[in-house]
């Protein structure tokens, strides 16, 4: 496997610096309450009380408290961002903005609407004094990650030394209902991943924005490096209009991608945070692709899905679990995988059950994929 | 790695393109069979009957990018929501554009990465005119071929099939389909 997208060592290479981090999920606005969360262990789920749920299969959700707005969520994460990396207004609009977002709401209901996305972008530029996003991704599920993995390669092939990236989705009735028509959403108002007995996925709302930035831009601006971005992957399955291959070859593909890029062996890799959305299709084929891109060292991973607790999140889950990857490296604290029942036989990993677990990796990675086949693995380091 | 562009195509080329051919499994929107037929068209002149050759679709990706997105479909999900009908479950499969990109590359064997993006600056005001939604078409392939040259450089894919798509709401649908790839895929 790992001689996929093999290239020889360049000692020039450019190490990629994440140096801010902000996020909003159903635990809260910041990133301390999300570690509570993730700490804690408790799912956030809750009926939904934003929008009628009446005739669907559930009604549970993780959402925020409020009636949340998506532009003032996201100005909000991406402020966090900024402050924790140190920076200026002038490095503010300097910086490439590249967002990820899910249909808008309110255009989807504009008979002269000319695009899918709304106001949102240009209410964040307005909010924030950042430029309007160079680029938006719709990708799906690997949205947000391919957009973290776009930021780190275009600062490591020269096109520019910092990016900010943010994804946002608030649950409302189109998706919610959208999801329910397509029977996905867990019947039993749990989260199980990888467990048997898994019934599905559930909505959460949730915001990142994320700071990227060589690491020799971080050093001359003497700010802290929270975390390495170390490595990233992105591939494809070739294999259906909207189900993962049985396999798991594109995403076995996209995790060979960013192991190669870090340099780094497979049993160096002491946590997954796993795409893990619930469904029991998704989550064998996951399961298969871990092995495939681990071999032997699949066996002493800790793997969990941190989806367990915070719910799915769209186009903005991916950046969300990259940030959550980041705390965990952080806090030396595997999130537990919630919602266990009992082992399933085609999901055999070595999962962080029961509660969260203290362990001091080096190296982490978030896994994430999506319709289409399209597959992203982002490897995280310790600074 | 100097990319060249192998194919090409468009929709409309002319009167003959009127309608958009159906696609299965995908309903009340242009969008998706505007993105399959270019690709098609696109792809069937570079590699003739589909799967693409095993040893160049392994390393293509997909880069769409479309300045609508999929109105249509939204419009139809939301109209379902407001007058309290239930969604129809082929909705939730097209929701989001890497449903047509998987079925492109379940089709041709295209296992590079599948990436779906939206230009940053230009939205149309007000419904446009052909001049107008062939330049924002424009810039979506630019976007697209952006995207694309990315993925290439950076090493996650050789080749890229290359898809600018846009459905606009009164009914006009533009789209244009590249494949770039190695200077070298230029001899079979």
């Amino acid at each position: 496997m790992r001689s996929i997208g093999s290239r020889p060592d360049e000692p020039g290479a450019v190490q990629i610096a994440i140096t801010g981090i902000g996020v909003s999920t159903a635990f809260g606005r910041g990133d301390s309450p999300l570690l509570d969360g993730l700490a804690s262990g408790q799912p956030a789920f809750r009926p939904a009380a934003r929008f009628d749920t009446s005739g669907c299969r559930t009604t549970m959700t993780a959402g925020l408290p409020g009636d949340p707005k998506l532009g003032v969520e996201l100005a909000a994460v991406i402020e966090q961002a900024c402050q924790r990396a140190e920076l200026s207004a002038a490095d503010r609009t300097e910086a490439d903005f590249l967002l990820a977002l899910h249909t808008d709401h309110d255009a989807a209901r504009d008979p002269a609407a000319t695009d899918v996305i709304g106001a949102v972008p240009a209410e964040i530029s307005a909010a924030t004094g950042l430029a309007y996003p160079a680029r938006i991704y719709t990708t799906a599920c690997v949205a947000g990650s391919t957009a973290a993995a776009d930021a780190a390669a275009m600062i490591s092939t020269g096109r520019t030394t910092r990016a900010i990236v943010a994804a946002g989705f608030l649950v409302d009735a189109d998706s919610f209902r959208l999801f329910d028509a397509g029977r996905t959403l867990a019947v039993d108002g749990q989260v199980r991943p990888f467990s048997s007995g898994r019934k599905g996925m559930l909505l959460g709302d949730g915001l990142a924005a994320v700071v990227i930035e060589s690491a020799q831009a971080a050093s001359r601006r003497g700010v802290e490096v929270l975390a390495l971005l170390a490595g990233w992957g992105r591939a494809g399955d070739a294999f259906h209009v909207v189900q993962p291959h049985p396999a798991g070859t594109g995403l076995a593909r996209a995790i060979a991608a960013a192991l190669d890029r870090g340099k780094v062996a497979p049993a160096e890799v002491g946590y997954i945070n796993a795409n893990g959305s619930g469904t029991t299709f998704a989550d064998a084929s996951e399961a298969a692709a871990i092995h495939r891109a681990f071999e032997v060292a699949a066996d002493s991973v800790s793997v969990s899905s941190t989806k367990s607790l915070h719910g799915h999140a769209l186009e903005a889950s991916s950046l969300v679990e990259l940030v959550v990857t980041v705390l965990a490296l952080r806090a030396g604290l595997l999130p537990v995988n919630a919602g266990f029942l009992a082992a399933d036989p085609a999901c055999q990993l070595d999962l962080v059950l029961g509660a969260s677990r203290q362990a001091k990796p080096r190296y982490a990675l978030s896994l994430n994929a999506a319709f289409g086949g399209a597959s992203t693995a982002l490897l995280v380091a310790t600074a | 790695m100097t990319t060249v562009v192998l194919a090409r195509a468009q929709w409309p080329t002319g009167d003959a393109d009127a309608e958009l051919p159906a696609v299965a499994g995908f309903i009340e929107s242009a969008f998706s069979p505007l993105v399959a037929a270019v690709a098609e068209r696109c792809l069937s002149s570079y590699f003739g009957d589909p799967p693409a050759a095993l040893a160049r679709g392994e390393r293509t990706a997909i880069a769409l990018a479309t300045s609508t997105g999929d109105l249509a479909t939204a419009a139809a999900v939301a109209a379902a929501v407001q007058a309290g009908r239930r969604v129809p479950p082929l909705l939730f499969y097209q929701s989001n554009p890497n449903a047509v990109a998987g079925y492109i590359a379940a089709r041709w064997g295209l296992a590079g990465p599948v990436v779906c993006t939206m230009p940053g600056s230009a939205t149309a005001e007000g419904q446009p005119g052909v001049g107008q939604a062939n330049e924002l078409t424009s810039q979506a392939l630019a976007e697209a071929h952006a995207s694309a040259a990315l993925l290439i450089e950076d090493g996650d894919a050789d080749a890229a099939l290359v898809i600018a798509a846009n459905a606009f709401l009164g009914g006009a649908s533009f789209g244009t389909a590249e494949l770039v790839g190695p200077s070298w895929w230029t001899s079979a």
